[in-house]
């Protein structure tokens, strides 16, 4: 074994016995500070420290200081339960200040597991976490920041058969998920369970953020919009961008994310609706550093989720209403028949005994970040008048094409494309796209 | 110019890349009478506006913006910073220095 290796391994023993040995102390810690609070109310003191114990006080001094929050809303935030769904850039950052603000317990989903390119935004992994669950790694560094709340990681797929269950057990549920399938059941959800709903969303350099489903207590109707009465139609697939295929700039899924956060403390102390992002949406660009709040419409007096002549009183298969995938990595497309494919071994040896016309279809800024030798980009976004039409010319000529993209889907859309002009071109798909070139033929190119 | 309006435009949540990747135009529009000579349309609404935007500035695929005679699913329409919706969407008349905004909702996270 080589000296890599070896250290890997050690560290990763240490790891687990420095995580046991912190897990010993907060247990330690839990049953002293337990113990001391008795005494204190059992001893006659003549100290006034409201409802809270000593370290509370203590350790959540800076924001009970505030007129908005004191010591009856420290209390609020100790007995509040919080579901965040989602691990990821707004996840991270929501959790990390609701955690600090010592909410009562935390409930954080997501199926997902750690990966390299996660780590510039989502603040709650590290190297050492990779290829952990999500859950699990943002669980445990949020008990790291305070041993003194209840953190519970769903390290499962949320789903309309699960969601009702879990989310019935909690007082707020922040939205920091990443797809429009889910965005429509979290929505749902929130109506059906009478769970408000905090919504964030970021992408390239912008963000929105508004809360969903508000009403004043459990009992009463909802008083503020839901997702469905501002858009009671899904957007088309095409529109749909993500942060794999757009990027992301990681301080703008934290600012979003902490701003969440601040409207959970405020929903939870019992700010009121005018001081909450009720019917209105805050809307961030980081590229010229605006932040603007607009007003939306009120809740829909016909809306299909929750006005009184509703007609969603369960939840249903969101993919298909959106006819989207929530989970983009699952997505695998067989458009084109095996005599217009060709895997990445084949393809490799193929280049070395004949020229072939290499079509990326990927991006321009993905392009630009990594391609194959003598490749050329025709982005899938812009196969249409002039451009498709010098594409067709171009392959016209040409006796070997392959398309090429990141998985192999979009480039067999844009084969298709081709193929119903020139039905007879020499056209193939390079199966499984850059990343089965990347596990099969060259290591050396990034998998991103 | 007789009854020309300034408008500003504004496009903003992924929406401006179908125009140029601009997301702020300033904009003349003529006298409804004059850019719509065979009609009786005689003002400016968020309607006529829709299809000066698709003669003018929206290029290539404008099934990701609009659909039917109005904008698709997805895209919050802003009229000077509140939603169209409290504004009689379609057939609100532009004023002068109107700002509207066009934002696609984000998804990601
Ligand atoms: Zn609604």
């Amino acid at each position: 074994m080589d000296l890599i290796q070896n250290l890997e391994l050690e560290i990763l023993e240490l790891r687990e016995m420095l995580k046991n040995k912190e897990e010993d102390l907060r247990e330690a810690k839990r049953n002293k500070f337990s113990k001391s609070y008795d005494n204190v109310i059992g001893t006659k003191s003549n100290i006034n420290i409201g409802n809270i114990p000593k370290w509370a006080i203590e350790r959540y001094s800076r924001q009970i200081l505030l007129p908005d929050i004191g010591v009856m809303g420290q209390e609020k935030l100790m007995s509040s339960k919080v579901l965040i769904v989602g691990a990821g850039g707004l996840g991270c950052p929501a959790s990390v200040y609701l955690a600090g603000a010592g909410i009562g317990e935390i409930g954080i989903v997501d199926y997902d597991t750690v990966d390299i390119s996660n780590i510039h935004r989502q603040i709650l992994h590290t190297e050492s976490d990779w290829c952990k669950s999500k859950a699990k790694s943002a669980a445990e560094s949020l008990r790291r920041i305070n041993s003194n709340i209840k953190v519970t990681p769903y390290t499962i797929e949320f789903k309309p058969e699960n969601a009702v269950q879990i989310a019935s057990n909690y007082d707020l549920i922040i939205d920091c998920t990443d797809n429009v399938p889910t965005r429509y059941m979290l929505s749902d959800l929130s109506i059906i369970t009478k769970v408000p709903l905090i919504s964030g969303s970021a992408l390239k350099m912008e963000g929105q953020l508004t809360i969903y489903g508000y009403r004043e207590s459990r009992n009463e109707k909802s008083s503020g919009p839901c997702y469905r009465c501002l858009f009671p139609t899904p957007p088309p697939a095409a529109a749909v961008g993500s942060c794999s295929a757009n990027g992301v700039a990681g301080p703008v899924p934290g600012a979003i994310g902490s701003l969440q956060a601040l409207e959970a403390i405020k929903l939870l102390v019992g700010r009121n609706r005018e001081n909450l992002l009720v019917g209105r949406m805050l809307i961030f660009d980081g590229e010229d550093m605006t932040f603007r709040t607009v007003k939306l419409r009120p809740k829909n007096p016909k809306c299909e989720s929750c006005s009184d002549h509703a007609t969603i009183k369960q939840l249903t298969n969101y993919e298909v209403l959106c006819k989207m995938q929530s989970k983009e990595k699952d997505l695998d497309l067989n458009i084109l028949p095996q005599s217009h494919r060709i895997s990445a071994t084949e393809l490799s040896k193929s280049l070395n005994t004949q020229r072939h016309l290499l079509i990326d279809v990927r991006s321009e800024a993905e392009y630009n970040m990594c391609h194959l030798e003598d490749s050329v980009n025709y982005p899938l976004e812009q196969l249409y008048g002039e451009k498709f039409d010098l594409l067709v010319e171009n392959i016209k000529n040409n006796d070997n094409v392959i398309f090429i993209c990141r998985r192999g889907n979009d480039s067999q859309i844009a084969a298709d494309k081709i193929l119903k002009v020139l039905p007879d071109a020499k056209i193939k798909d390079l199966s499984g796209g850059l990343h089965a070139w990347a596990e099969q033929v060259d290591r050396r190119f990034p998998i991103y | 110019m007789e009854n020309s309006l300034n408008i500003h435009i504004h496009f903003g949540g992924g929406a401006e890349l179908l125009f140029d990747k601009i997301k702020k135009h300033v904009v003349e529009l003529p006298a409804a009478r004059k850019y719509f000579p065979d009609t009786d349309i005689e003002k400016w609404r968020i309607k006529e506006l829709l299809q000066w935007i698709k003669d003018n500035l929206l290029k290539e695929r404008p099934e990701l913006f609009l659909q039917g005679d109005s904008v698709r699913p997805g895209i919050l329409v802003l009229i000077n910073d509140a939603d169209w919706e409290l504004f009689g969407e379609l057939e609100y008349e532009l004023q002068n220095n109107d700002e509207i905004t066009f934002i696609s909702t984000l998804h990601g996270g």
